[in-house]
């Protein structure tokens, strides 16, 4: 039992590759709709929307100020309690649902602090040529605080990604439900865990390569 | 945001009131998959004593078994929250669980076993327990029968989700309280050094729970049906053999 079994180790590949889709459609989902919620919440926070913002504030409060897996257990088994029919969200659905607020609690700040630091002589500079507000935000702001933004969002990604072997407690069998199922039929811990955490490491670098490709194009206006 | 949040939910709750399960309907059943040899899985397939026992008991109720697995203390929010029908995971009878639920007939005689690390030689048995680390499983019957225990302040109890096995082993605690028939099935086949110490101190009997509602109910009366099918007509005690080379189904 010393000795590494290397055998049953690539015979788990291929096991475990078929669970790797569903753990990129989490975090994939999550992320698109975790986006598409922080950048309302960030527009929300800076043009300081009365009674949206206040609720914008405490929405951002607490899904930062608690852990992902208590949410992820109020979504899934506390709502049934308190109305019964909402048993129909199931495990993948709760598990997107928690990942998209908890992450847009984070990254509707990073995104609202790459709005804020984008210039006061551009917004000006916009204004004075007679855009409105909306061309202004769509033209100007925007684009230039996407590139300000994009590495931490990407830093959000990535932990989205790893966040997805909570997923188990719901009975998903992502990734690591898979390998902790695996492992525990055959007691080869190290080999089962060390499989799936280079899945993990991989499809991670892959995504760090594409972040550099895409902080390349951004920065293509400032390079000279 | 808000009024398409409460639009959705409405409208889900429009299409959810169907309450009793038809006869055609699966039965939802929730198991642990980590819980060798009674559920586990090898090369993405689930096997196990309860396993090959629920599929035996769909085939005499001629109903489809739909398994979900998840982490062990998920099991009863799943079965709380409707979403399964049971749990077949060696679910002992207790008086708290009683409470909650209602339980169909025993079908897996056992006792409670402490193992250590093979050479320890200062636990023989429970009793030796006193002023050491043990583990059990997170929300097993095994924690609330050492916590009855009159030195039970003196036990560092700790909790695991899944491989309590494996950290016995590795010596981080002295010893692990399992099932005396899951117990000897690890040591004989798994590549862990451990032992059994000293003989079983606690019967326990085994069953499916069921929830307290009009559907629950009919359920638990179908499987129990279809359980003393299986018992008189010796399937139940041919899969028992086959995993465990014993009879562990009688008392």
């Amino acid at each position: 039992m010393d000795v590494l079994n290397v055998e049953y180790m690539l015979g788990l590949v291929p096991v475990l590759l078929t669970y790797l889709p569903l753990t990129l459609q989490l975090a994939g989902i999550g992320m698109v709709l975790a986006l598409i919620l922080a950048c309302l919440f960030a527009i929300v926070r800076v043009l300081r929307i009365p009674v949206l913002n206040q609720l914008t504030i405490v929405f951002i409060s607490f899904f930062r100020g608690t852990p992902l897996l208590v949410q992820l257990f109020l979504f899934y088994y506390g709502l049934p309690q308190l109305v019964s029919a909402l048993t129909v969200i199931d495990g993948v659905t709760a598990t997107i649902m928690g990942l998209t607020m908890h992450f847009s609690a984070y990254m509707a700040e990073s995104i609202r602090a790459a709005i804020v630091g984008v210039d006061r002589s551009q917004t000006e500079a916009a204004l004075s040529i007679g855009m409105t507000n909306g061309q202004m935000m769509r033209r100007i702001v925007l684009p230039q605080a996407t590139r300000v933004a994009l590495p931490t969002l990407m830093n959000y990604f990535i932990d989205m990604i790893k966040a997805t072997s909570l997923a188990f407690t719901l009975g998903v069998t992502e990734l690591m439900g898979a390998t902790q199922k695996e492992a525990a039929g055959s007691f080869l811990y190290f080999e089962a865990f060390i499989v799936a955490a280079i899945m993990y490491w991989i499809v991670v670098e892959l995504l760090s390569k594409l972040q550099n490709y895409l902080e390349i194009r951004l920065n293509k206006a400032y390079s000279r | 945001m808000k009024t398409l949040l409460i639009n959705v939910l409405l409208t889900i709750s429009l299409f959810t009131s169907a309450s009793l399960l038809a006869q055609d309907d699966p039965l939802r059943v929730g198991m642990s998959g980590q819980y060798f040899p009674f559920t586990f899985v090898e090369q993405d397939e689930l096997k196990g004593f309860d396993v090959d026992v629920m599929n035996a008991l769909g085939e005499e109720m001629g109903r489809d078994i739909k398994y979900e697995t998840a982490n062990f203390s998920g099991l009863f929010g799943m079965l709380e929250s409707g979403r399964i029908d049971t749990v077949a995971n060696q679910i002992t009878i207790t008086e708290e669980r009683k409470k909650a639920y209602i339980f169909t007939d025993p079908y897996v005689y056992d006792g409670a076993q402490v193992v250590t690390k093979k050479g320890n030689t200062e636990i023989r048995g429970v009793e030796d327990l006193k002023g050491k680390t043990v583990a059990v499983n997170l929300g097993s019957n095994f924690e609330a029968l050492l916590r009855e225990l009159p030195y039970a302040d003196q036990i560092d109890i700790k909790t695991y989700e899944s491989n309590l096995e494996r950290d016995t082993a590795l010596g981080r605690v002295d010893a692990f309280v399992m099932d005396r028939v899951s117990a000897s099935q690890i040591i004989k086949e798994k590549p862990l050094p451990l032992e059994l110490a000293g003989p079983t101190f606690s019967q326990i009997t085994n069953a499916y729970p069921f929830r307290d509602t009009d559907t629950g109910r009919a359920l638990r009366d179908e499987v129990n049906k279809a359980l003393a099918t299986l018992r008189d007509n010796g399937t139940l005690a041919s899969i028992s053999e086959k995993w465990f080379g014993t009879d562990i189904t009688q008392p």
